[in-house]
């Protein structure tokens, strides 16, 4: 086989792992929108949550060996590490099968990376390390700041017109 | 009519899905048929033994340094079991068009192999397992099993 052939070979099989990155890509933003759609109301299962700080929303099972080994774990690293600025809500699918069925859960652990306007903007099917837990929260931050900053703007502007 | 669940360790699965996937990536980007059969025998021995394939890989290597913990659940063996044989049929048949000359229909069917083991390890949906539970519906003979309760036909069962 020519190089070029194994050039051609390679390029089709990247293109076509691309393109089912891009499916899964594309499902997990479908789910977010659907998600996302119930904006002006909480969701369920963020009833607990505290207004004006991220959060995660975590579902587990007590059947998952890797949700106590290595889910756990890391979250609550990552909750030690951001020292009281994130809040997790952990949810065992087999006492609220309802609630996982509402967010799209399909295997555990899933985490949903949740604003601080209780929106959901990351999801994570599988294991998700901390480092990657934590870029998803700074990110979200990073989001919310943003819509937050024309509200202030604009009311920084009302308040210059009285 | 579904018996109970037995212990089913799904790291051992998601190993074997890995293997099957980076196998027959590395036949279809080297042209290799012989590679593509290879896993095809592997696949059949284990659906024979009524295991992963690829078990001794996991169970070998990969879980007693303790690179892949095990992941125990509650499910039925058979669908995968089921899902594994399908796979391998498939694979008969595109190693077999490519013996026979016949590459895109050959590469077509071991990227449908890769297709359906990534949307098991990576979405947790087996299709071979859907296909399972869904001539159990029909009642034919030898597909007993339902699905674990509260679990979508050919999902991955959330626990017990």
């Amino acid at each position: 086989m020519s190089a070029e052939q194994l050039l051609v070979r390679l390029a089709m099989a990247v293109g076509l792992c691309l393109l089912g990155i891009a499916a899964y890509w594309g499902w997990n933003k479908f789910q977010l929108r659907r998600l996302s759609g119930a904006r002006g109301r909480r969701l369920l299962g963020l009833e607990a949550m505290q207004a004006g700080m991220p959060g995660i929303l975590y579902f587990t099972t007590p059947d998952c060996q890797v949700c106590k080994t290595t889910q756990r774990p890391a979250l609550n690293r990552l909750e030690a590490e951001l020292a009281g600025g994130i809040q997790i809500i952990e949810v065992d699918a087999t006492v609220q099968p309802e609630l996982a069925d509402y967010w799209g859960v399909l295997s555990v652990p899933t985490t949903f990376i949740i604003d601080s306007q209780g929106q959901p903007r990351h999801i994570n099917h599988g294991v998700t390390g901390k480092e990657k837990l934590r870029r998803q929260v700074e990110d979200t931050r990073q989001a919310g700041a943003a819509v937050a900053m024309p509200a202030v703007q604009a009311l920084d502007a009302e308040q210059k017109q009285f | 009519m579904n018996s109970a669940l037995q212990k089913v360790d799904h790291s051992a699965l998601r190993v074997n899905q890995a293997m099957i996937i980076g196998l027959s990536l590395i036949s279809f980007v080297l042209n290799l048929p012989w590679l593509a059969a290879f896993v095809f025998l592997v696949m059949t021995y284990g659906t024979v033994r009524r295991q992963p394939g690829f078990r001794s890989v996991y169970a070998g290597l990969l879980k007693p340094r303790g690179w892949v913990k095990p992941d125990v659940i509650n499910d039925n063996p058979e669908p995968h079991v089921f899902a594994q044989g399908f796979g391998a049929v498939v694979l008969f048949i595109g190693v077999a068009a490519l013996f026979l000359n016949v590459p895109v229909l050959g590469w077509g069917l071991v990227w449908l192999v890769i297709a359906l083991a990534a949307l098991n390890l990576f979405v947790g949906f087996c299709a071979g397992c859907a296909v399972y539970y869904w001539l159990g519906k029909l009642r034919l003979p030898g597909f007993a099993k339902t699905p674990p309760p509260g679990t979508f036909p050919g999902m991955r069962p959330r626990g017990s």
